[in-house]
């Protein structure tokens, strides 16, 4: 009795606490200044991004660390750690000139030494392997000067220095000597970005403040950030609405977002999310009989609807995913066979593949997984496309895994007819796309690589000249076919871009609806008119 | 009754092997004065007619795309549809045979292991017993939908999976029950008298003691019945049905996320449960009231 009176107490003290720490913050904010409260499900695990990939560390790593570039809304790169770079004429280095006045938060200067060190360790210790491959070294003719050498043309290295993926790290600290993998500065990061981490609860929230001795001028315009750790999807909509959270981030489910369109107090965005390009879809294991054969993966592919999954199941929320680059990419090819549903032409794909109608209407069963736990996005794809093909003569049968390593374990071994998956693009085709398809990534154990074992020589030469291709017209022109290649083969029928939302309190101007949203410095979104509380 | 049973009892007929009137047939009796099991077995049997008969008269598949998603109830859809826009009286009618099948072959599985082991336990009593309950207070601590979800996570997320796991959590109170009835009974002078007359252990634990403990476990299995359906209904609730059966709990555990917009995905099927399990309790306390000497009117 005792013992629950202390614990109410406390309970409280800390909502007294919170609410009054809370009206502080606002009566002191002007124009600029102010807190930014966030609530997100991601925890992570730490705050380097240059040795973890993932939202989770992406979003405040992209708040502590700069990076060389960033990008606009449009997918043109913009100047930010480096006032300018230039790729020399054979493509094989990049030199990049560094602002003059960038600091870390410890105070010390960011020099080419730092970009040097960075670039060799993402290289080194980033799970995007292939990301920075062509570097062959990084040259620092002065401090301001940093010249990187490529083996090879290299066009996605542009992107490949975004906030959420090159993240410049101080040398005079992660360079001691220990594995930056484990490094204890990952959880005490010092670097040169607008906010510098000051606390951090493991699982329940960290804080961020603005670093004042930051390179651009005026800015960030926050004050700080506290971004609170809540896995309850309910309870994070239910503290937007109530305006004790400000922004909620990477909101995927429709019913979600449809409760946040009818919020009055808070603005819904799709923006924000072209960068990391999340694909929904049904891959196949083109290995295994009888999907070995690819008219019968066509047959499938006719006898889905996406219509109906992007505009029923997903409310209209979602934007149709024709094939293996996002929608939303400047490298998007949209004239691709749709497969718009035709079960006669199914019919008669499945027929010639040498699987006719029994008499029971079957003509083969399948199995399909799916990962669990977002269900609008998996799940319920993974029951509507029983109920689909059943239609076409195809007797799904819908295999649960009772959490996501069970999942990985079947689809890496490759023990799956078909399974539902996400993936995403991260940017340049080199980084997330090619992963997916290359013969030479056919590798056993590994989730999220060609766990399809699709193998097309022809996919193959595009993708490793179109990687080392300079010309964009030329480059632009191999994705292109590549992408009708592979939508033909099927290996994968894609389904949707991922609909991926931000949730911003009213109130809240300069919202960050660049390619990367919020896994990009939130240095300019401020408060135009403070919330009253 | 006893007449015609008693050439194949062993012992002699003047020592009486069971109490003089046979305990079910008395039971039986008894239950047709029970108002509240006369009405839980007619729903019962109406619920076990509806879902066998229910595909001649309703011939939608439980698992197709019957109409627009989240179509309400009407003209179109008579108990509406789900987020997928499979047809809700389908799948109450298809769904509940496999949530009264999960039902009914649990409660067996329960009283199966939990007699045998009750059994056992209060007729040797000793060191077997001694063995026994430690067996079941071992399984009784276990939080059993825990463990259950375990089972099913373990073993696959099918009908039978769920329905061996079901059984193999709950034994434990009907073995208890049994264990109790039988130290009680295997000193009266009528298991002695067996006992005396030559009968042998198989015997006296089947034929002796078992029919006289009966009643009680009736009671216990009846009731076994309602706690497996919640039991099917709680596994699929936390997402661990089998996706590829159509049952209440599977719909409800599927539909759950739209409950706010769509009160019918899950109001019928949960009312289906309701309605089954508050049969079979009805049934449960028919039975009981019919047991019970304490209750039980003369005439």
């Amino acid at each position: 009795m005792s013992l629950k009176r202390i614990f109410l107490n406390c309970a409280l003290g800390l909502a007294v606490t919170l609410a009054a720490s809370g009206t502080h913050n606002w009566r002191a904010s002007a124009a600029d200044g102010g807190t930014l409260v966030m609530a997100t499900s991601q925890v992570p695990r730490h705050f380097n991004g240059a040795v973890q990939s993932g939202l989770a560390t992406a979003m405040p790593s992209t708040q502590i660390f700069a990076s060389p570039l960033r990008y606009d809304d449009n997918w043109n790169p913009k100047p930010y750690l480096a006032e300018s770079w230039e790729v020399s004429p054979d493509g094989l280095s990049v030199t990049l000139k560094l602002v003059k006045n960038a600091v870390f938060h410890d105070g010390k200067p960011v020099t080419s030494e730092d970009v040097a060190f960075s670039i060799m360790t993402i290289k080194a210790n980033h799970p995007f392997q292939t990301m920075l491959a062509a570097v062959d070294k990084v040259e620092t003719p002065d401090p301001f000067t940093a010249v990187i050498k490529l083996t090879h043309p290299h066009p996605a290295l542009l992107l490949a220095m975004s906030p959420a993926l090159m993240p410049i790290l101080p040398k005079h600290i992660y360079g001691d000597g220990q594995d930056v993998k484990s490094h204890p500065a990952n959880l005490k990061p010092v670097g040169s970005g607008p906010y510098r981490l000051t606390e951090y609860k493991q699982g329940e929230f960290y804080t961020l403040e603005k670093f004042d001795k930051f390179f651009i001028a005026g800015r960030p315009k926050l004050d700080k950030i506290v971004v609170r750790i809540v896995s309850d999807s309910n309870a994070a909509l239910v503290s937007i609405e109530r305006a004790d959270v400000n922004v909620l981030p990477f909101v995927t489910g429709v019913r979600d977002i449809e409760r946040l369109e009818k919020m009055p107090g808070v603005t819904v965005t799709n923006k924000g999310f072209t960068g990391i390009g999340p694909i929904n879809w049904l891959a196949f294991n083109t290995k295994k009989k009888p999907l070995d054969d690819v008219r019968v993966r066509q047959a499938i592919a006719y006898a889905a609807n996406r219509d109906f999954i992007t505009s029923k199941l997903m409310s209209g929320k979602a934007v149709a995913a024709t094939g293996p680059i996002a929608p939303g990419s400047p490298l998007d090819e949209p004239n691709v066979e749709k497969y718009k549903l035709d079960l006669a032409k199914s019919g008669e794909l499945l027929d010639a593949a040498g699987y006719p109608k029994k008499p029971d209407g079957s003509r083969m069963a399948l199995t399909i997984d799916y990962i669990p736990g977002t269900d609008e996005q998996q799940r319920n794809v993974a029951e509507y496309l029983r109920s689909q093909l059943k239609r076409a003569g195809i007797n799904l049968e819908v295999r649960a895994a009772p959490d996501f390593p069970t999942w990985a374990q079947r689809v890496s071994s490759f023990d799956f007819d078909m399974t539902m998956d996400t993936v995403f693009n991260w940017g340049d085709p080199v980084i997330g796309v090619d992963r997916t398809y290359l013969t030479s990534n056919i590798r056993k154990g590994i989730i999220w690589s060609n766990t399809q074992q699709y193998s097309n020589p022809k996919v193959d030469e595009l993708l490793a000249a179109a990687a080392r291709e300079t010309s964009p017209e030329k480059r632009t022109a191999m994705y292109s076919e590549f992408q009708k290649i592979v939508v033909a083969d099927v290996p994968i029928y894609f389904v949707n871009a991922s609909p991926y939302h931000n949730a911003f309190s009213k109130g809240l101007a300069s919202l960050p609806t660049t390619i990367w949203g919020v896994m990009s410095p939130l240095d300019e979104i401020n408060w135009e008119t403070p919330p009253k509380n | 009754m006893s007449t015609m049973e008693a050439p194949r009892a062993r012992e002699p007929s003047a020592l009486p092997s069971r109490p003089a009137a046979s305990p079910l047939a008395a039971m039986l009796r008894q239950f047709g004065r029970s108002p509240a099991g006369v009405i839980g077995a007619i729903v019962l049997l109406a619920l076990v007619l509806i879902t066998l008969l229910g595909p001649t008269f309703y011939g939608i598949d439980p698992l197709d795309l019957a109409g627009a998603p989240f179509t309400p109830p009407g003209a179109d859809a008579w108990l509406g549809t789900d987020y997928l826009g499979r047809d809700i009286l389908a799948g109450l009618i298809y769904g509940g045979r496999a949530t009264l099948t999960v039902g009914g072959v649990a409660a067996v599985i329960t009283i199966v292991i939990g007699v045998t082991v009750g059994a056992l336990a209060g007729f040797f009593g000793g060191a077997v017993d001694t063995a026994l309950v430690k067996l079941t207070e071992f399984f009784q601590i276990l939080p059993s939908l825990l463990f259950a979800m375990v089972l099913v996570t373990l073993f696959g997320q099918t009908l039978t999976t769920i329905t061996i796991a079901i059984g193999v959590v709950s034994w434990p109170t009907a073995a208890r029950l049994t264990r109790a009835e039988f130290l009680r009974l295997r000193n009266l002078d009528f298991v002695k008298a067996s006992r005396a007359a030559g009968a042998g252990n198989g015997h006296l634990i089947l034929r002796v003691v078992l029919p006289n403990a009966l009643p009680p476990i009736i009671v216990s299995a009846t009731l076994a019945i309602g706690v497996a359906i919640l039991f099917e209904g709680g596994l699929s609730f936390l997402g661990l049905g089998d996706p590829n059966t159509m049952s209440w709990g599977l719909m409800i555990g599927q539909n759950r996320n739209y409950v706010l917009d769509s009160w019918w995905t899950v109001t019928f099927p949960g009312a289906a449960i309701f309605i089954a399990v508050l049969a079979i309790s009805l049934i449960g306390d028919g039975i009981n009231d019919a047991i019970n000497p304490r209750l039980r009117k003369r005439g």
